[in-house]
């Protein structure tokens, strides 16, 4: 398994997580903004404290206020894929 | 530990100078932090960066912030067609764009724990719409607006967000007013008196208070109108 797969498991259990047991199985399609998003925005606040955390961890910082939080087609929060895939880039760009 | 930004001089200073004396753990956040008798870090709040830097300490530290009373600001006293957009720029980017940064990057230390409270300030100008303060009050109008919507954005985390809005404080913000012109603005309040840093450190601490909880996105107005 790559590198980036491992991540990408990690953010989808965090999202898991956050959903609890009755959810649907994380996919990359799975919104996490807008009015048909999984997550509340509790939930999504919990996400970016759980997923900062988890980057401390890893030895770089998640920074969610950048550029690529903004834009609804651009977000970095639009689908569970888009999330893990910005997530695996920060951790990438850090090494 | 409760988080003061403007910790050195005038109102942050006597608010500091207050919790101390009732035994609050705080710890000050200013540009100039020399011979300042209690721990202190220096953070330009119109800065990002600055503010960004500075909670990340905190994080580093695994200081738990319970309390983040953003007090850093500047004042203005001209007619708006008279200011050099320098000067409103600074006066927005401190005022305004300084209490938002520092709740957007101090709010999640406080989320963590699921307790919290952050007091911003505006002033009793915003209410009264005081002449020759426009630029000034557009600056603490914003503040207040983001303290009620980010009040509620918090809510979840037990975090609180309040706002404090004092009249003229004798204060070095009030240099350059006249003795009238200070009797003329305090004549508009309900209480038609000039209160004192105390008062405003009353209302800090009744903030800081867990028995305030139900308190949130309120503007406290000193004096009322």
């Amino acid at each position: 398994m790559s590198s980036s797969d491992t991540v990408k498991n990690e953010v989808f259990s965090q999202i898991a997580r956050l959903l609890g047991d009755k959810s649907p199985p994380v996919s990359d399609e799975m919104l996490l903004i807008g009015s048909n998003s999984a997550l509340d925005s509790m939930k999504l606040v919990e996400l970016c404290l759980a997923l900062e955390d988890r980057a401390a961890d890893l030895g770089f910082e998640f920074d969610w206020t950048s550029e690529a939080a903004m834009s609804r087609s651009r977000s970095m929060f639009r689908t569970a894929g888009s999330l893990a895939a910005e997530f695996n880039s920060q951790m990438e760009a850090s090494k | 530990m409760i988080v003061v930004t403007g910790a050195t001089r005038g109102l942050g200073r006597a608010i500091c100078d207050r919790l101390l004396l009732k035994n609050f753990p705080v710890f000050g956040l200013a540009r100039n932090v020399d011979n300042i008798p209690f721990p202190c870090i220096s953070c330009d709040v119109s800065s990002f960066d600055s503010v960004k830097e500075a909670a990340q300490y905190f994080k580093k530290n695994s200081i738990k912030v319970t309390g983040l009373i953003n007090v850093a600001g500047i004042a203005l006293m001209n007619l708006a067609i008279m200011t050099p957009p320098a000067a409103t720029q600074s006066i927005i980017n401190t005022n305004l764009l300084g209490t938002i940064y520092c709740c957007q990057l101090f709010a999640p230390l406080m989320l963590r724990n699921r307790q919290g409270s952050i007091i911003n300030f505006s002033t009793i100008a915003v209410a009264l719409g005081l002449k020759g303060e426009s630029i000034y009050v557009a600056s603490k109008a914003g503040v207040e607006g983001f303290t009620r919507s980010f009040a509620r954005e918090v809510a979840d985390f037990e975090v609180k967000v309040n706002c404090i809005a004092p009249g003229p404080i004798d204060t070095s913000l009030l240099n350059g007013i006249t003795p009238a012109q200070i009797e003329k603005i305090v004549s508009q309040q309900i209480f038609p008196k000039q209160f004192t840093t105390e008062s405003v450190a009353d209302l800090v601490e009744l903030l800081l208070d867990p028995r305030s909880g139900p308190l949130s996105g309120q503007v406290l107005y000193v004096g009322g109108v």
